[in-house]
This record gives structure tokens, C-alpha cells and sequence, in this order.
């Protein structure tokens, strides 16, 4: 199994914890990564499309010379690539780009590259059973309330297209079990983290961050766990802010996808970078440190 | 078929906690839900109060959280909602205030804010002596938004209202989308129609998280619409201040080194000259730096050079 590895800005930036603890899980599992290091930031929801449409054909066009399906570690990045190429998947469209945009590199997207978020490759892709094999702390005892975000589940014609991959509706919460930890459901597991409106309206935002945090830890959760590193960098980097907007200590960790498999797999929590959170996880290493 | 009926009463108005009133109703198979309240309402309880009109799902009136998810009770069967069980479990959409029972108050969703989009046309020249003639493709989305219900399905998913109620929220947008891609409207028009949607509170306090395109039951897809919106006032210039700073830093170091310059994303965002607003993030940086989370030196990508390019070559295509 191998990808062109598309880390994304955040990973190489304000979460850098995020891009070790994958590399290393990637590794353990028997996934080989060749990193796109020349191609474009998606341009996040950000950039208006008739931008971003034109860098995001040429991210293809190059996984598609690699001969090589792409994978994410970031649900925005999957969001605005799903979109993006499925837009591209129109042959005038992409003829346009191509001619104007990409012959003058020697560039052409024909279409067929496909982009995975690594949640959807560990079920997809490797497979259960592959993966129970490898687990070698099951996580019992710790109770995981996993978040989605927004861009992995919509818009649902996009990112869960087909009936066979109608399981994108669950995988965090059967990863969460099938790692032996316990689901700590939330009601807005599937909503905005608040991220996108943080310079349109502040405390819009922050209320989202106190909103889900503190359902989750009033569930009783020990962490929440996420596949998209800028859910990450409100829940995480914003709760001290948010908490004082609200007036209330939530104090719940916050933990990226790949940190939570590297736990089951038997890396530490130094190894996957626990440290950098802005949010101690002292409660999740203490449970984990109890099952070694 | 007999079934249960479980629904959520509240009276605002001479106050009292909210609950849940249970009824055993006797319905034939093909009965809809709003028949069995129409039944409860006749012959049990006559203080129940809900809203429908039309009877047929084309006036969007009936909206009503059936076993917790947001549907026409007039078009609904009980059968389909009895699968799992005979409860039949009905609250109001969330989101909005409720007057009584089931019946939502839409003065504060739809008609208020429906009205901060000033849904009314104002082309440049309002005298023309001729026939304003529009091809059928500059019209045919804008016609189809014309179809919204406004029942208020699209703002019971939306992500901002739970935490900001004066959000004006996809229902309005949708109707803001209807004028700003109006071909009619144009010149100083159509800048003072994109000022309407991005008032504070609107086009730019959406967090595009796609929830209401899965709602609408008209397919109007209003996030999509939202998003629509956003480009086009991009092509005319961002008004929000904030929101400009914050998209022309992101495009700046796009262009520039080919990735995204989240440090110096944040400082352009809040505004070099503005000190107060730098200040404020000063604490959020500290705690990045104690735990070894700020992004370090930033560092132009390969393959720069070609991305500048291409952005350089879109801009220009607008």
C-alpha cells in the first residue's frame, strides 16, 4: 500500500504533532508515504474556487503521474480536494484548467486520481482485520468522544458518494472501539468546531468550542478525538479562550486521530507528541500509562 | 394501526417547563403524521397546538422534528416512521422560538430576517423604455431559489444559530442569493446588494459546514449558495475588513511560498497598525510557544514559482 502523502499546511505548521504521530502510525501499519513537498496549500474553504480549482488540478495531475492515490490527514484539505476534484470530474472543465493552467508546466489531469483521509484508508483500504492484528495496547478503560467536523461527512453526496462506503458515517466510532476504548457520544459530533468563523465572529466561534468540549466532558469523556488538525487548533489552541469567555473550566484533551491509533499500537505518549497540546493530556497518558 | 404519539408541549407564555404529552391514536396504514395530530386536536386534546396548511408539501408550513429529525408532517407516513417501533415522537425544529407545542415563531426566523436581505428588486435603471429581456441560463438558478419554502428546515441543521440566534442564517442567505445573482441588479446596484448579505451577522458568520444542503427540501443546497455568494463577492471586493485582511494574507502566502504562512495569517488578519488587536494574541501565542507548537521558520516550497503562476493567471480571469 502506498500514497502520495498530502500532510497539509496545519501539519507542517501550528500542528506539527499531528504530522509525526502520522508518519510514525503510517510506518507501523505497512502504509509507505512518498510526500508531495511541490504542490499547493487547497486553499482551505479560503480561497474562492476559481482559484484554488487550478492548484488543486495540479496536486492531481502530479499524484496522477506518481501513479499514486493521494491521503490526507486533515478533513479540510479532504473537503476542499473531494470537492474540487469532483467538479474536475466534468471533461470541459478540466480540458479548461489543463489548457490553462497546467500545459504550460507540461501538466494534464485526466481525472482519475483519488483522495483518501487516512480514517477512510485504515477501513478502506487496509482493512480491520490488518489493523486489529496490529494492536497492541488495546485502550480499555479510556472513553473517547470522537468528533468529526464538517468535512468528512459533507456535502454527503460528495464525501460518502456510494453505499459502499456508507460506513464514512461511523468509522470514528467503530475506530474508537475497535481500539478497545469506550464512545462517549456527543450531540454535536458531526457540527462545526467553530474554526471557520473565528475572524468573521469570535465569540461565535469560541461558543462552539465551549459547546462541544463542555457536552463531552460532562458525558464524562477522558478526551475527544479528531480527524482534522484546525477542529484541533479551536478545540485545543482556543479552550483556555473559550473557557473564559463562558466562565468555566472544561479542561477536556483534545486528541488527533493518528495520536489515539499510535496509543493502541504501542507507541507513548512522548512518541506521538502528547506534549505539544495546548490542553494537558495528563488524564489520557495517566490511563494509558496504567495499561502498560 | 394503533400507535403512541409523544409530543413536546411548552407554553412560553404563561411559562411552566416544557414536556411531553402521550397519546394512543387509531390510524389507517396510509395515515400521515399530521393526520394523527389533526386526530388528537378532534377528538382528545384540543389545547395542542401545531401549524400546517397546504396538506400536500408544497407550502413548507408543517415543519416538525419527527423522532427527532426535521420533516413535513403532512407528507410523512406514519408507517415509515413506525418501523422501529409504534412511538411516534414529535418536537418542535430547533433553532427557533417556540410560541406553543409545536408551532415555532417565524417573525424572529424567517420574515425578520428575510427582511434584512431587503427582498425586493432595485435595478439601476427602474424606467427602462424597452423590455428588460435575460437569458434563460443567468436566470435558471436564481428562478429556482424563487421555490424556497421558507419553512425553516435549512436553519433547524445550521452550526451558527445554537450559539449566535442572530445569525441571519441559510433561509435568509438563500434569499439573499436570489438578488445578488440577479443579472437585473447591476453598477452601484449590485454593490449595495452584496453590502445587504455581508452585513455583520451574515454571508461571512457562516462556517460552511454544508449541514443546511442536506436539509432543504427543495434541494436548494443554501450552503452551497453561501459559498457561491462568497466568490462572487470576492470577485467585487470582500467589504468585511477583517475578512478581506484575512483572504488576501491567505492568498499572498499561497502565492508567495506556495503553503500557508499560518503566523503571519494571524497577525494580517487582526491588521499590522492595530495594536490592541495584536495584543490579544499575545496569550494564545505564549501557550503555542511554551509547548513547541509555533510554526517555525517558513519556508518557500518547491514548485512556488508555478503556483504563483496559476493564481496569478486565475486572478487576472476574473
Amino acid at each position: 500500500m502506498k500514497y502520495a502523502f498530502y500532510p497539509g499546511c496545519v501539519a507542517k505548521g501550528g500542528c506539527p504533532e499531528l504530522y509525526t504521530a502520522a508518519v510514525k502510525v503510517a510506518e507501523k501499519l505497512d502504509i509507505e508515504l512518498e510526500e508531495m513537498s511541490d504542490v499547493a496549500c487547497t486553499g482551505a474553504g479560503c480561497m474562492p474556487t476559481h482559484l484554488s480549482d487550478p492548484i488543486n488540478a495540479r496536486t492531481f495531475a502530479k499524484a496522477e503521474q506518481m501513479g499514486l492515490p493521494i491521503m490526507t490527514i486533515c478533513s479540510t484539505c479532504q473537503g476542499v480536494f473531494s470537492q474540487a476534484n469532483h467538479r474536475l470530474q466534468d471533461a470541459e472543465y478540466r480540458e479548461e484548467i489543463n489548457r490553462e493552467y497546467l500545459a504550460e508546466e507540461g501538466l494534464s489531469y485526466q481525472g482519475t486520481t483519488e483522495v483518501k483521509h487516512m480514517l477512510w484508508v485504515l477501513f478502506e483500504d487496509l482493512g480491520v482485520d490488518k489493523l486489529k492484528s496490529l494492536i497492541q495496547r488495546p485502550l480499555e478503560g479510556l472513553k473517547v468522544s470522537p468528533f468529526y467536523g464538517c468535512f468528512l461527512r459533507r456535502p454527503g453526496p460528495i464525501m460518502v458518494p456510494t453505499k459502499e462506503v456508507g460506513g464514512r458515517r461511523g468509522y470514528l466510532e467503530d475506530l474508537t472501539q475497535l481500539l478497545g476504548a469506550e464512545n462517549v457520544d456527543i450531540s454535536g459530533k458531526t457540527k462545526c468546531c467553530g474554526f471557520p468563523v473565528l475572524t468573521a465572529n469570535e465569540e461565535s466561534s469560541l461558543g462552539m468550542v465551549a459547546k462541544h468540549a463542555g457536552e463531552s466532558k460532562q458525558n464524562g469523556a477522558d478526551c475527544m478525538v479528531t480527524p482534522c488538525p484546525l477542529c484541533h487548533l479551536n478545540l485545543d489552541g482556543n479552550q483556555p479562550r473559550a473557557e473564559s469567555l463562558k466562565g468555566e473550566k472544561i479542561n477536556l484533551p483534545i486528541i488527533h486521530l493518528p495520536q489515539l491509533l499510535g496509543l493502541a499500537l504501542g507507541f507513548d505518549a512522548d512518541e506521538m507528541q502528547l506534549g505539544k497540546h495546548i490542553v494537558s493530556t495528563k488524564a489520557v497518558n495517566d490511563k494509558v500509562d496504567m495499561l502498560t | 394501526m394503533e400507535v403512541t404519539y409523544k409530543v413536546h408541549r411548552e407554553d412560553p407564555e404563561n411559562g411552566g417547563e416544557s414536556s411531553f404529552s402521550t397519546y394512543q391514536v387509531d390510524l389507517p396504514e396510509d395515515a400521515t403524521v399530521l393526520d394523527g395530530l389533526q386526530k388528537i386536536r378532534d377528538e382528545q386534546d384540543d389545547t395542542l397546538a401545531f401549524r400546517a396548511s397546504c396538506c400536500q408539501g408544497t407550502c413548507g408550513e408543517c415543519a416538525v422534528r419527527i423522532n427527532w429529525r426535521a420533516q413535513f408532517t403532512c407528507t410523512t407516513k406514519i408507517a415509515d416512521v413506525t418501523k422501529k417501533g409504534p412511538e411516534i415522537l414529535c418536537a418542535p425544529v430547533r433553532n427557533i422560538p417556540v410560541i406553543k407545542d409545536l408551532v415555532f415563531d417565524m417573525d424572529k426566523f424567517t420574515w425578520d430576517k428575510m427582511a434584512a436581505m431587503k427582498p425586493w428588486m432595485e435595478p439601476e435603471d427602474e424606467f427602462a423604455p424597452t423590455e428588460n429581456l435575460i437569458p434563460e441560463s443567468e436566470m435558471a438558478d436564481v428562478r429556482k431559489t424563487m421555490s424556497c419554502y421558507q419553512c425553516g428546515l435549512c436553519d433547524e441543521g445550521c452550526a451558527v444559530l445554537p450559539v449566535d440566534f442572530d445569525f441571519l442564517g441559510p433561509g435568509a442567505m438563500v434569499k439573499g442569493y436570489r438578488f445578488v445573482m440577479d443579472p437585473r441588479e447591476t453598477g452601484a446596484r449590485k454593490e449595495e446588494r452584496l453590502a445587504v448579505v455581508e452585513q455583520p451577522k451574515g454571508l461571512w458568520d457562516c462556517v460552511h459546514c454544508y449541514e443546511a444542503n442536506g436539509k432543504c427540501a427543495r434541494g436548494l443546497e443554501p450552503s452551497s449558495k453561501i459559498m457561491e455568494m462568497r466568490d462572487v463577492s470576492f470577485k467585487h471586493g470582500i467589504k468585511n475588513e477583517k475578512v478581506a485582511r484575512h483572504h488576501n494574507s491567505f492568498i499572498n502566502s499561497v502565492k508567495q511560498t506556495g503553503w500557508l504562512d499560518e503566523r503571519k495569517l494571524v497577525m494580517e488578519t487582526e491588521g499590522l497598525t492595530n495594536i490592541g488587536g495584536l495584543m490579544k494574541l499575545v496569550p494564545t501565542a505564549v501557550r503555542a510557544m511554551t509547548r513547541g507548537k509555533m510554526p517555525g521558520r517558513h519556508e518557500k516550497r518547491p514548485g512556488a514559482d508555478q503556483i504563483k503562476r496559476i493564481i496569478e493567471k486565475a486572478e487576472e480571469s476574473k
